[in-house]
């Protein structure tokens, strides 16, 4: 766990603790996080954005090291808003997450996003998946209200099962719009989360506009 | 040359110096110490300017009167019976001598004789005809002031002939200096117009000596100013001219001198048709006539100088009231709104002539550019050399370095800093208020990212974390209090919510991620379709201009939302050089007014915001930043 303020630090270190996961190391900056890592190679980095020394980056740049010299260990990044400058090439990939911090509070969602993360999954902020989702105009433009809802949570990175339980839908009826969306939209649905999400992704094209 | 032109002048003040010391009295003495003047002068110009041949010849104008006189005494037999008798066939026909020097002084002035054969012909020509005159002259005496000739037929001929010839060549020689001022560049015009004062100084005091005599002066008093101004004032012109011709403005000495003269011949006209006026219709003389036409004249003087003043500057002094109208007519362009007072600059270097001329503003002790650039070749609060500077008080408002500085450019430089001083002053200004306004808008923008930051880091963090709190407390409370702390949650979490669409208002964090992704968060939030095009490459803006390029985008869209019920929405950003032009455009009602507080926005870092509205029309805004 790496974040510079101390509070936040603690009391997510206890809300994980009681959840029943181990944390092994609490760290303040970047460099103390790549060391950390390299000594006990945890399932996961739990990683604020913005860090000392130079209160900008340095979160998102100690992930992409982390990603290259570990890629064993998951990574989840937590800031106060959305800032992709520096983990654009990450979002998509197997055991990557964004999200924001107040998400936290929110425990079950929290828990369930860690989790996935931590097991090779996705986890997008449904801020940020909103946002790359209705920044491309043409999806928007052939896609039904519904089918919007569906390829946002996808880009959050839930299963079908989850997707079904949140929009109140049987598994078959979201499978159905998943086609539908993927056929609209062209892309190849192999049937593995984070490969769905790397498409929806590198569709939505969050590198530009 | 230069040893040719010692020898001439060697020649001339042996002649001079020979009939001062042989002169039979202290008159003729006198007469021909004045002569030494010429002399004098004459040595000067050749010691300052060896090539010019016009010290030899302005000696030349005193020894050649000298050589006329001291013949007059020895014909009258100064120096004993036998020299007057040799001398006197020959002095009555020796006057032309005397206007020798003065026609080679004006086919030499100031820089030598002028090319071609027709001018090279006028000294043989003079030399012919006083031949002619010496000769029909020969053995003539004069008694009781009356020429008494030797009779032979051709004798009448040739002397009129000769007094033509001599007439002819002195009309070419002041035609030669015509034709060099017409020809001549600045410098040999300046030089001509010495001379021409002088000249024109002579001809003024030997009209004065005439009326003098008329009201019964004595002919010496009445004359000496003239002979004094003759043999003084016109080789201290030739010189100031050839030594030293910018030594003071001589178009100004001769405009306003000339314009003096006329004016005052003008109300002296006046007050004599006032006076013969009043005096007919009275009837008789009375003392009523002169003091109303001296009122008469003083109220005439003042606006009649003025006139007179204004006319003499555009004939004598062109190029400069030319140059001085080019700038006056500048400014009158500006206030009538066809220019901009910026270009004050080119119109400066074309009315002065001179295309590397720089215009500098005072920026605090320092000089910088129109463009607002520090010019730190230029050392501060110095005018330094070929630079003019222009006071308002005591205060430098500006300067002009000069890349052709000579003393006539510079009074001319100095007259268009006066003319151009409404221009220079309001360019100062609008750059002074453009930087203020930069500065400000930096700051702003400073300040504003400070407090996005702050708001996020440390209110939104401290929201958080008291919700991460109620949390931990949750699970220590019994069950029936957790729906309370649930709610507390919610609201905590509503508020980082609110928050952050605050910050975001402040200034939107997106645009850490650069203008097109900051854009298209815009784009997916509205309502209609917004088609958005940012090209891949932009020019390098700072903060303060992403974020007035981002708020033309948010403001133009929430306009075409707001008012113009539009259904449909492009915005395009792109470079122009080393600008961004941001334009969105609509398909809306148009007819636009107002956007008054994003032009001032736009304004505030350095761009310029455009508005076109049709009725009916869509509506576009291009912002230039």
């Amino acid at each position: 766990m790496a974040d510079d303020a101390v509070l936040f630090r603690e009391g997510l270190v206890r809300l994980l603790a009681e959840a029943g996961h181990e944390v092994v190391a609490a760290v303040g900056d970047g460099d103390a996080l790549r060391v950390a890592v390299a000594d006990h190679a945890p399932d996961i980095a739990i990683v604020d954005i913005r860090m000392p020394p130079d209160m900008d980056s340095d979160g998102a740049r100690a992930a992409v090291d982390l990603r290259r010299d570990h890629p064993a260990t998951a990574i989840l990044l937590l800031s106060q808003h959305i800032e992709l400058r520096h983990c654009l090439d990450l979002i998509g990939t197997p055991g990557f997450g964004y999200l924001l911090k107040d998400r936290v509070v929110r425990l079950d969602e929290f828990d369930d996003s860690l989790r996935r993360v931590a097991g090779g999954g996705s986890a997008l902020d449904p801020q940020i998946a909103r946002s790359l989702v209705h920044a491309r105009r043409s999806a928007i433009d052939v896609l039904t209200e519904r089918e919007v809802e569906v390829l946002s949570l996808v880009a959050e990175g839930h299963a079908n099962a989850e997707i079904a339980r949140r929009l109140g839908l049987s598994d078959r009826t979201v499978e159905a719009h998943m086609r539908s969306v993927f056929t609209k939209l062209d892309l190849h649905d192999d049937g593995t989360t984070h490969r769905r999400v790397l498409a929806v992704v590198t569709y939505l094209d969050a590198r530009g506009p | 040359m230069p040893a040719a032109s010692r020898t001439l002048t060697v020649g001339a003040t042996l002649v001079v110096g020979a009939a001062v010391l042989t002169s039979p009295s202290a008159g003729a003495a006198l007469m021909n110490l004045t002569l030494t003047v010429a002399i004098v002068i004459g040595w000067l110009i050749v010691v300052r300017r060896p090539d010019s041949p016009v010290g030899p010849a302005l000696a030349w104008c005193g020894a050649a009167v000298a050589v006329s006189l001291t013949a007059e005494q020895l014909a009258a037999g100064a120096a004993g019976d036998l020299v007057a008798s040799v001398m006197a066939p020959v002095w009555v026909g020796l006057w032309p001598v005397n206007l020798a020097g003065l026609l080679a002084l004006l086919l030499v002035f100031p820089d030598g004789m002028l090319p071609g054969r027709l001018w090279r012909s006028v000294p043989w020509l003079f030399g012919l005809a006083a031949a002619l005159v010496l000769a029909g002259l020969w053995g003539s005496v004069v008694v009781d002031g009356q020429v008494a000739g030797r009779d032979a037929a051709w004798r009448l001929p040739a002397t009129a002939a000769g007094v033509v010839g001599i007439g002819l060549a002195m009309v070419l020689a002041v035609g030669s200096v015509v034709a060099r001022f017409r020809r001549g560049d600045e410098r040999i015009r300046d030089q001509l117009k010495w001379l021409l004062l002088a000249g024109a100084l002579t001809v003024v005091l030997l009209v004065g000596g005439w009326a003098a005599e008329l009201a019964g002066a004595s002919v010496a008093a009445a004359y000496s100013p003239f002979v004094a101004s003759i043999v003084v004032v016109v080789p201290a012109a030739v010189g100031v001219a050839v030594v030293r011709h910018d030594l003071l403005d001589i178009d100004r000495l001769l405009s306003e001198g000339a314009a003096w003269l006329v004016a005052l011949a003008l109300s002296a006209a006046v007050f004599g048709a006032a006076v013969v006026a009043v005096t007919q219709l009275l009837g008789h003389w009375t003392a009523i006539g002169p003091s109303l036409a001296a009122f008469v004249a003083a109220l005439t003087l003042l606006p009649v100088h003025t006139y007179v003043h204004r006319g003499m500057a555009r004939v004598i002094d062109r190029d400069r009231h030319v140059a001085v109208a080019t700038v006056e007519r500048f400014a009158a362009d500006i206030r009538s709104g066809r220019r901009e007072p910026e270009e004050i600059e080119a119109v400066l270097r074309e009315a002065q002539g001179d295309p590397e001329l720089r215009l500098l503003l005072a920026d605090n002790g320092t000089w910088v550019g129109l463009d607002g650039v520090r010019r730190d070749d230029v050392r501060d609060g110095e005018a330094g050399p070929g630079g003019i500077v222009l006071e308002s008080g005591d205060v430098p408002v500006a300067r002009l370095d000069l890349a052709r500085d000579t003393a006539r450019a510079r009074r001319r430089a100095a007259a268009l800093l006066r003319a151009g001083w409404v221009p220079i002053e309001v360019s100062r200004l609008r750059l002074g208020l453009r930087q203020s306004q930069a500065r400000l808008a930096g700051v702003a923008a400073e300040e504003r990212v400070r407090l996005e930051r702050d708001l996020h880091d440390g209110v939104q963090q401290r929201l958080v974390v008291t919700a991460l709190r109620l949390r931990l407390l949750q699970r220590r409370v019994p069950d029936e209090h957790g729906g309370e702390l649930d709610a507390a949650v919610g609201e905590l979490l509503d508020a980082v919510e609110e928050l952050r669409r605050l910050a975001h208002g402040v200034r939107p964090s997106r645009l850490d991620d650069g203008l097109g992704p900051a854009l298209a968060s815009v784009a997916a939030a509205s309502p209609v379709p917004v088609d958005l095009a940012v090209a891949d490459e932009l020019p390098d803006v700072d903060d303060a201009r992403t974020h007035a390029a981002f708020m033309t985008v948010t403001e133009a869209v929430a306009n075409a939302l707001k008012h113009a019920r539009a259904s449909h929405i492009e915005v395009a950003v792109e470079g122009a050089r080393d600008r961004l032009r941001v334009s969105v455009r609509d398909d809306g009602t148009g007819g636009a007014s107002g956007l008054v507080t994003l032009r001032d926005r736009v304004r505030s870092v350095g761009g310029e915001l455009t508005v076109e509205s049709p009725v009916g029309g869509g509506t576009t805004v291009t912002a230039l930043i």
